[in-house]
């Protein structure tokens, strides 16, 4: 991959097998210490730079969703339903044997750790959500379906505030080898593909009505500049979540580690250690 | 050989430079283009013109379905298809009537779309042919709300469903996972008793093998031009005989854009601006990624499409192409009789064509030029094209047409 970023990535994997031996979910695992749990957004497992610094100190667990891992497209088709995909999670979370990790989860992410922590009280020790999806507001429409239907030039727009970092760019980068482009298209395509069974058209599970089981304390970041969700559903998860706090950084989009990275390392950092 | 007249609808009157500014599909402003007198009177042509191909002869006249979008305002073309059963009916036209058709993959309301066509098939006296395509993705997932990554599975689902209720006698129980009815038992059913039917595609492998498993006609949309993308007909009969079945050409449906004058100058002159601008406005105004959204199509295809683009043939300049450049490529074929007959007769040769959808109106085209074409295209053009069913020795072969209508009794071809 051609890009200027220095990603150190994951060490090694799990494989879990869950669903009655039907689905086999990959866990790419990086650094040692106390569990992090991390859920990742529509467009699959993309290991960055925050992902790095939080194994400086933790061990960071991150299960792919089903059907994005490459080889195993088709372990979507068996996921009826997104109370199923919480179900398949916990067993996840359950066969990892880890005591009361920190949850984490960026956009589709978000949404999936705040459902999670609602329905299993006990599962997380604290929760960090950042610019999650799950709730739906009528003078806030949701660029979803938007952001699907976008040329992939326009991509970047979407989910960054400065789409010309590195950082950012190295996200869409396409493999040296020519040879190799058409299976990496079809691969991130199929990503959000799969995503799309639980975001698509609307992702409003009724979160709205579960959050406010929420018992672990709970962190909300969003960026000022998001075009994909409004930060003004920031104020409604510090509303509706008992123990919720809420930072909204500046001249940050939707994937807000990548453009305020230290500032979501530090902040992240202070609320879990 | 059996010919059928067949027509979008769209809105005639858009402004020149529609396509600079505008997609014609999802977000396409109504109220902004719109004069509801002028969209009153497209209504009215289309039927007049339909009605027309009837009367001038066509085996069949077809039409398709498309929501909120400005090429082909029909979100339910079963409404138009039920006042041409009756007009055809009370002028005694025996025209096959083709609905190709209600998408499947789109609907929340399979069994609606079987009592519809039910109802079509007993106002016609049993004229139906059925169209069930999987639907585009804008119009499926933008337009419907479905997610992409579950248009084929509910596919898959609804014409098992529609199959089911056609062929069970007795009320049933249907417990899927998009569809759950406690007792499905349509009234009426259709009267024929094994519906006709034809389902479109551009030539995805996959789907083209699921059309010869359930013993359907591949009825093949080359919006894009023949010349360009003339190996989906070759796929196709190589599927065919790897799945053991015959090559019967009854088996094989084309759409075919056409503009026929009296002479090939009388044609280009006539016909050039509007098969532009049906071209520039209507399909190429779709947004490429609206034909494709993430999980319509499965892995394996977005892979196979990003190393070989070539179906799509004109399609990715669609939206800037000249006239020349459509003309070309064949997605219209324009010209004086001879020439018409021509391209046709080789594209029916050389790709065993046993019924071509001959569409005959485009973009901004007037009824009075839109009624000439068809006159022209009955008179002057169609009784070659059954020639050449003859030439090519295939009346000889004794192939049998089980995908048209057999009318009232069961037995006698419409």
């Amino acid at each position: 991959m051609s890009n200027q970023t220095n990603i150190i990535g994951p060490s090694r994997d799990e494989l879990i097998s869950i669903w009655n031996g039907e689905i086999t979910v990959r866990v790419r695992i990086a650094g040692e210490g106390p569990a992090i749990v991390y859920f990742h957004p529509a467009g699959g497992l993309y290991w960055d730079e925050f992902l790095d610094a939080l194994a400086e100190n933790h061990t960071v667990y991150a299960p792919e969703l089903p059907g994005t891992t490459p080889g195993d497209p088709y372990a979507i088709h068996k996921v009826a339903s997104y109370n199923e995909l919480l179900l398949m999670y916990e067993e996840v979370l359950r066969k990892l044997e880890l005591n009361q990790p920190v949850g984490i989860g960026q956009s589709m992410g978000g949404m999936v750790t705040l459902d999670l922590a609602a329905s299993y009280r006990n599962l997380f020790s604290k929760v960090v959500a950042l610019a999650p999806t799950g709730l739906w507001r009528e003078d806030a429409p949701i660029g979803i379906a938007d952001l699907y239907a976008a040329p992939p030039e326009e991509v970047p727009d979407f989910l960054f505030n400065n789409p010309s970092l590195p950082s950012a760019q190295a996200m869409f980068a396409m493999p040296e080898d020519p040879e190799d482009i058409p299976a990496h298209i079809a691969q991130n395509v199929w990503a959000l593909g799969c995503a799309g069974k639980f975001l698509w058209p609307i992702p409003d599970h009724g979160l709205n009505k579960r959050m406010h089981r929420i018992c672990a304390p709970t962190l909300v970041l969003w960026g000022q500049q998001d075009q994909l969700l409004s930060p003004t559903y920031a104020d409604e998860f510090a509303a509706g979540i008992p123990n919720c706090a809420v930072e909204v950084f500046e001249d940050c989009g939707h994937i807000l580690q990548v453009d305020q990275l230290s500032q979501a390392v530090e902040q992240v950092g202070q609320f879990i250690n | 050989m059996k010919v059928l007249s067949f027509q979008q609808l769209p809105y005639r009157h858009l402004p020149k430079d529609f396509a600079q500014h505008y997609n014609s599909v999802v977000k396409t402003p109504y109220h902004e283009l719109v004069e509801p007198e002028l969209m009153h009177q497209d209504h009215v042509h289309f039927l007049d013109e339909m009605m027309h191909a009837a009367r001038c002869g066509f085996d069949g006249v077809g039409l398709t379905e498309h929501s909120q979008a400005s090429y082909d305002v029909l979100p339910n073309p079963n409404l138009q298809l039920a006042s041409l059963a009756y007009a055809t009916q009370t002028e005694g036209l025996n025209t096959a009537l083709a609905c190709l058709g209600r998408s499947l993959g789109k609907s929340k309301e399979p069994l609606r779309i079987a009592e519809e066509y039910a109802v079509i098939d007993q106002i016609s006296g049993g004229r139906l042919i059925a169209g069930y395509p999987i639907s585009l993705s804008y119009d499926a997932n933008q337009n419907q709300g479905i997610p992409p990554i579950e248009t084929r599975t509910r596919f898959a689902e609804n014409i098992a469903l529609i199959d089911k209720a056609y062929n069970t006698p007795e009320p049933f129980q249907w417990n899927g996972q998009f569809n759950k009815h406690p007792h499905v038992n349509l009234w009426p059913r259709p009267v024929q008793p094994k519906l006709p039917v034809w389902a479109p595609a551009v030539g995805n492998p996959n789907t083209l093998a699921g059309i010869l498993d359930r013993d359907q006609v591949f009825l093949y949309l080359s919006w894009f031009g023949p010349k360009y993308t003339g190996r989906v007909f070759e796929r196709y009969w190589e599927i065919a005989e790897e799945r053991g079945r015959d090559l019967n050409p009854y088996r094989l449906a084309f759409l075919q854009c056409v503009a026929v004058g009296e002479t090939d100058e009388e044609a280009h002159r006539e016909y050039a601006p509007h098969v532009q601008a049906s071209f520039n406005s209507g399909l190429g105004s779709i947004p490429p990624q609206s034909l494709g959204l993430p999980g319509y199509m499965d892995i394996k295809g977005v892979e196979f499409i990003a190393k070989d683009p070539g179906d799509f043939g004109l399609m990715p300049k669609m939206r800037t192409a000249s006239y020349a450049d459509i003309v070309d490529a064949q997605c219209c074929i324009v010209g004086g009789p001879e020439t018409v007959k021509e391209q046709l007769m080789e594209l029916v040769k050389k790709h065993r064509i046993g019924n071509l959808a001959l569409m005959v109106q485009h973009g901004s085209m007037p009824p009075e030029l839109t009624k000439k074409n068809i006159s022209l295209l009955a008179e002057k053009v169609m009784p070659a094209l059954k020639e050449a069913w003859v030439e090519q020795g295939w009346d000889k072969q004794g192939w049998e047409h089980k995908w048209w209508p057999t009318g009232l009794n069961g037995s006698k071809q419409v």
